[in-house]
């Protein structure tokens, strides 16, 4: 039989396509520009993802209002099964391109066969749920939306970014050229575009990124080990996803007269549910791709709506035991346990350095929410929020900190929480922004250059957005080496007003260890980590 | 072989720089002869909105430039001109942060009318670029008149010998020396550490590495204006800030003297300022040392300053 030029297998392909160049569109347009609040439609992804609506309701026991747009999708797997996985998930077409450069169209039966296996992403995902009732939204940093746009924001953008301003700016102070030709005159409007339509902030790069690049070139590549080897085995949302298509009301079924099980509807599989062995068709596998009915070459297989109460003999569930749920819920407990039996996360003492973005909620009400998903980091117009490896725990990988050496908190901006899809970063206003504090700067005398060495600097001072100064000066007399008096300016802080927002670290002279340094010291989020409330009567 | 002019002129520029302390005194000399400053003060009633403040920016603005011998003195046809306004901070022109729109866009109006090629427009800014051009209002100012508003990319900026007495090798952005000239156009305000801030440290807008700088403000301004040979300032005194500067933020800070100065002496028109600004001009170090290493002259009043009053 002929393949049909134009079949539904073609429209899923270009269906994917455009979900990915929109995916990766949305990632570009979140960007910061001037004046402007970024726009809702930025997170639309977030909120139609059914895994974090779940997760942050169970966890934090309420959701953005948007983020009910995920009931959308839901109702479209209880009828249509997991077509989200095949025609709409971004990291799905990813994994798919990567299956088909390895392997090609088809798949040796052998390694395309259901495994037990694909039952561990439910176990993991009961796990999970479990854990989120407890508090814990740490299954949503392996949402598969979560981790593809932290993969661009942290290493694959930075990656081309570096790529085109290194190399623009090579040829513009080497100015090759051929003749009167030069080559500036195409590589500087490529470069000015990407300045200003592209890129968020000049020389845009991320801490832990490595550890962000390798997690998705690892699951990318166990392709090569199963086609799609991360949205059968791994992937969170695929697994609750799969919970809802358990009896979808459009479902595979076999003509057994025509079928002669020659295994070709097996071999094309995405997702290890055709075929195969038992012959058996799997809705919470299935991707609904429509592989297996354009292979089929005697038109055996047909896409049929079936009651949902009328059980089909071709039809298998996965079968979970109750004695294994049983255990994935106890591990559930056992793991969120483990997160918060530390001294951080039982708060008996704050680190220094996670500082987060202006507007986090309390710790264990911002771990209940946040997805680490970037978008903070993404739009943050200084690139001063990085994702965490281990300063907030595991429980808090990859979650933002602000890291003031590298960049620091704008006092004209409030966009982190403004693009937080879970509301982990309050959307306040800048007004109300303005008033949070982070953290708390403090000077290293022993560094800071009019203490230990006499000289003016105030760099530090001039910076300070506060109107009315957190950091002021006071003269002071101080005795040269050679006997002569000096009268300088030493800066101090006002803990009353500082609001650590880190500009003063961002600029010190020092570019190695700043003289001036932020910690989470007076963060408004955490009474108890305030050394200093802002009483009545004035500071040293 | 070929080479392009912005690296001849690199060389140039640094073969020059030997000879500018001398140069940059005789020069100085050479323009006294005309009206080397102007002053132009608005002495009708005072503006009640922030459009009559403009209106009257624009006026002061032309007048101060007419006093000095107009701008066809400095700009010649088919000059690419650099204007340098002092955009550093995320603040509405009613803070008084940055130089006043009207003020900027009125220079680049005349030097259009002059027979300018292109004029650019920019500054290094201490807050984040984009927003701070456009907060202050310059950049929608200058883009419907003609100009190109320049963002200067961190690394783009070349190292350039200065041989100063402090200040040996800076990064200069280069479009800055490729200029056929460069315009000053800086706002007078208060600066916690320097004392006031207006046309020597508006230079600190086209160099990185500054942080530096304030380790010794005089010496290291008065190199960096004795390398770059200012020849033509206005300075925006319409709004000035007064205290807590240089970023500001607090109404009760401005004052609005409304007035324009122009002039072909930095230190005359940082010493001028100064006092509008109710400082004495002995204690600010960038006017000390200016005068000191002939930069210019701290007492402006020998200059004879033209005095425009508008109503």
């Amino acid at each position: 039989m002929k393949r049909p030029r134009w079949s539904a297998g073609t429209l899923r392909r270009v269906v994917q396509i455009c979900s990915l160049v929109l995916f990766v569109a949305l990632f570009l347009a979140a960007r910061p520009i001037p004046a402007q609040d970024p726009p809702g439609w930025l997170k639309v992804y977030f909120w139609l993802d059914p895994l974090l609506l779940v997760v942050t309701f169970l966890a934090a026991h309420a959701v953005a209002v948007m983020a009910l747009l995920a009931v959308v999708t839901i109702v479209v797997t209880i009828v249509l099964g997991r077509i989200f996985c095949g025609w709409v998930c971004p990291l799905g077409v990813v994994h798919d391109i990567a299956g088909r450069l390895i392997h090609g169209r088809r798949t040796p039966p052998a390694t395309n066969r259901y495994s037990p296996w694909q039952k561990g992403k439910y176990y993991l995902l009961v796990a999970m749920l479990v854990a989120a009732i407890f508090g814990a939204h740490w299954i949503s940093i392996f949402d598969p939306l979560v981790l593809f746009y932290r993969t661009l924001t942290a290493g694959l953008f930075p990656t081309v970014q570096w790529a085109i301003e290194e190399g623009s700016t090579a040829v513009y102070q080497k100015d090759p050229g051929l003749g009167p030709f030069r080559l500036v005159r195409v590589t500087e409007p490529l470069y000015l575009a990407f300045r200003d339509r592209v890129r968020a902030v000049e020389k845009q790069a991320f801490l832990a990124s490595g550890g962000i690049l390798a997690f998705f070139v690892v699951i990318v590549a166990l392709n090569a080990y199963r086609r799609r080897w991360w949205c059968r085995f791994v992937c969170p949302l695929g697994a609750l996803l799969g919970v809802f298509a358990w009896r979808p009301l459009l479902r595979r079924t076999v003509s057994p007269e025509s079928c002669n099980q020659c295994e070709l509807c097996g071999m094309n599989c995405h997702g290890a549910a055709a075929g195969a062995g038992d012959q058996k068709w799997r809705p919470s596998e299935c991707f609904g791709c429509l592989n297996c009915t354009e292979a089929c070459r005697r038109g055996a297989l047909h896409f049929r709506w079936v009651w949902p109460w009328r059980s089909d003999p071709t039809m298998a569930s996965v079968d979970l035991s109750r004695r294994g749920l049983l255990a994935s819920a106890v591990g559930g407990i056992t793991v969120f346990g483990f997160f918060r039996a530390t001294p951080l996360g039982r708060a008996k003492v704050f680190n220094p350095q996670l500082i987060r973005p202006p507007g986090a909620r309390p710790e264990p009400e911002f771990l209940a929410r946040c997805t680490g998903c970037s978008l903070c980091m993404k739009i943050c117009p200084t690139g001063a929020l990085h994702p965490c490896f281990l300063e907030a725990g595991l429980e808090g990988i990859w979650t933002p900190r602000l890291v003031p050496k590298l960049g620091y908190c704008s006092y004209d901006c409030n966009r982190c929480g403004l693009v937080c899809p879970t509301e982990a970063i309050r959307p306040l206003s800048l007004a109300e922004k303005r008033q949070v504090k982070m953290g708390l700067a403090t000077f290293d005398t022993s560094r800071c250059i009019p203490y230990a060495y006499g000289r003016d600097c105030m760099v530090c001072e001039e910076h300070c957005p506060i109107p009315e100064k957190a950091i002021y000066f006071r003269e002071v007399e101080v005795l040269t080496r050679d006997g002569e008096i000096r009268r300088i300016k030493q800066p101090r802080v006002d803990p009353a007003k500082c609001i650590g927002c880190g500009v003063c670290e961002h600029v010190c002279v020092y570019r190695d260890l700043p003289a001036i340094r932020v910690t989470s010291a007076n963060e408004s989020r955490h009474l108890s980590n305030q050394p200093l409330p802002a009483w009545e009567e004035s500071y040293y | 072989m070929l080479k392009s002019s912005r690296r001849e002129f690199l060389v140039e520029a640094s073969a020059v720089a030997a000879a500018c302390t001398v140069g940059g005194s005789l020069a100085g000399q050479a323009e006294r002869s005309a009206a080397a400053m102007a002053v132009a003060k608005w002495g009708g009633d005072q503006p009640s909105s922030s459009d009559e403040i403009e209106r009257v920016a624009e006026q002061l603005t032309v007048k101060a430039v007419e006093g000095i011998g107009g701008i066809g003195k400095f700009v010649r046809r088919g000059d690419v001109v650099w204007v340098k306004p002092n955009i550093a901070w995320i603040q509405p022109p009613e803070m008084a942060a940055n130089t006043n729109p009207k003020v900027v866009a009125t220079i680049v109006r005349l030097c259009f009318e002059a027979g300018a090629k292109r004029v650019k427009v920019g500054d290094n800014p201490v807050d984040i670029a984009q927003q701070t051009y456009e907060i202050s209002k310059i950049a929608a100012a200058v883009r419907p008149l003609g100009a190109d508003v320049v963002f200067m990319d961190r690394s783009r900026f070349r190292r350039v010998g200065i041989k100063g007495e402090v200040l040996k090798e800076i990064p200069i952005y280069p479009e800055i020396l490729e200029a056929d000239l460069v315009i000053n156009v800086p706002i007078a305000k208060h600066h916690g550490l320097a004392t006031i801030t207006v046309a020597m440290k508006n230079f600190m807008g086209v160099v990185e590495e500054r942080r530096t700088f304030h380790q010794a403000i005089g010496p290291t301004l008065t190199d960096l204006c004795l390398f770059l040979k200012p020849k033509l300032t206005v300075v925006d005194a319409v709004r000035v800030l007064v205290a807590r500067g240089p970023r500001g933020g607090r109404l009760e800070d401005v004052r609005t003297p409304l007035a324009v100065a122009a002039g072909t002496d930095v230190v005359a028109l940082d010493a001028w300022a100064a006092e509008l600004l109710g400082r004495n001009p002995d204690e600010i170090s960038s006017v000390v040392c200016g005068d000191k290493a002939g930069l210019g002259t701290k007492d402006y009043r020998s200059l004879n300053p033209v005095e425009i009053s508008l109503a």
